[in-house]
């Protein structure tokens, strides 16, 4: 288990640590940096600034409180609802993948998609937001129709990686749905 | 196709010096309407002009809508986007629908659509990257 340094697409730096709990079962996470007190304290100095320039406008106090309010309540929205701190990927061989992502206020979303629905986990690039970026996505398939892609699952979507950490990943995941072919399907789970 | 050619001709030089003559006119028009007052305008006889409030306001009208016009380029581009989490990136009607020609030894292969697993495989799997991917 270790932890490897590297650059998310916007510059910033992440950190991939790869575990591997047995032969057909990886996980892989993603770590984005934390909060920094420096943005944190720009953004509340800026807008204390431009509520005390208001005050001073207008002589309403109440836009002081205001302003302590929003900021103290956009503060716990931020980090519940928008600052992912991790991204983790959960390849079982026979059983599926689960997606993991973890909130700065300790929340965890979690979506787990069945081996027999994944068809494949490739890096695709596509057109976001003025630029042209790789990303991880897991292609799923109708159980019925094997030859079509049913829909697209975009992975690591708040850190996005570079292209070097996604190759890492894309092996890691590779070795293990190689595995599927080789050995038949169990019956079992149906 | 001699008649598609950009080359200048007599009849484009004499379109090109009519609309010349054409706009200038316009122009001329445009500042007469503009600035001669409503008076003067009316002891010639000439009565049924439209408000000159619109000579101020139609060039203003054309300015805001060009500007508008560029940012909502860009945002009929953006939405226009496939988004990252559409099969649009993958494959589309042609590509689904493509027939599949039968390998021939010495032959070129057929142009085909490749899947997105096998393009994968090939750049990111293959001992000796074919690209050089860092």
């Amino acid at each position: 288990m270790e932890e490897r340094r590297y650059r998310s697409a916007s510059g910033g730096p992440i950190a991939l640590r790869a575990r591997q709990h047995s032969a057909s079962c990886r996980e892989l996470a993603v770590r984005c940096p934390r909060l920094q007190l420096r943005s944190l304290s720009a953004v509340t100095s800026a807008v204390w600034l431009a509520a005390y320039g208001l005050f001073v406008l207008s002589q309403n106090s109440m836009v002081l409180s205001a302003a302590i309010f929003i900021t103290l309540i956009g503060l716990i929205i931020y980090l519940h609802f928008v600052k992912i701190d991790q991204e983790s990927l959960l390849v079982i061989g026979s059983l599926g993948i689960q997606v993991t992502s973890s909130y700065a206020s300790g929340k965890e979303s979690t979506t787990f998609i069945e081996m027999s629905r994944v068809k494949d986990v490739v890096i695709n690039e596509a057109i976001h937001m003025q630029k042209v970026i790789y990303y991880l996505c897991i292609l799923l398939q109708d159980p019925g129709d094997p030859q079509g892609v049913s829909e697209v699952v975009p992975l690591f979507q708040s850190s996005k990686p570079r292209l070097d950490c996604l190759i890492e990943v894309y092996k890691s995941c590779q070795e293990i749905l190689e595995q599927r072919k080789t050995t038949p399907p169990s019956n079992g789970i149906k | 196709m001699v008649e598609n050619s950009p080359a200048p001709l007599p009849e484009r030089a004499i379109y090109g010096f009519a609309l010349f003559l054409g706009s200038w006119f316009g122009f001329m028009l445009y500042l007469i309407w503009a600035y001669v007052p409503e008076t003067w305008l009316f002891s010639l006889g000439l009565t049924y002009w439209p408000q000159k409030y619109w000579a101020v306001a139609l060039p203003v009208y054309l300015l805001v809508a060009i500007g508008i016009g560029y940012i909502l380029l860009f945002g009929i581009n953006m939405m226009s986007t496939a988004p990252l989490n559409s099969t649009h990136t993958i494959t589309d009607n042609y590509a689904k629908k493509q027939q599949w020609k039968k390998f021939q030894e010495e032959a070129i292969p057929a142009l085909r659509d490749i899947p997105i697993s096998e393009v994968n495989r090939m750049f990111f799997l293959s001992e000796k990257g074919i690209c050089n991917s860092r």
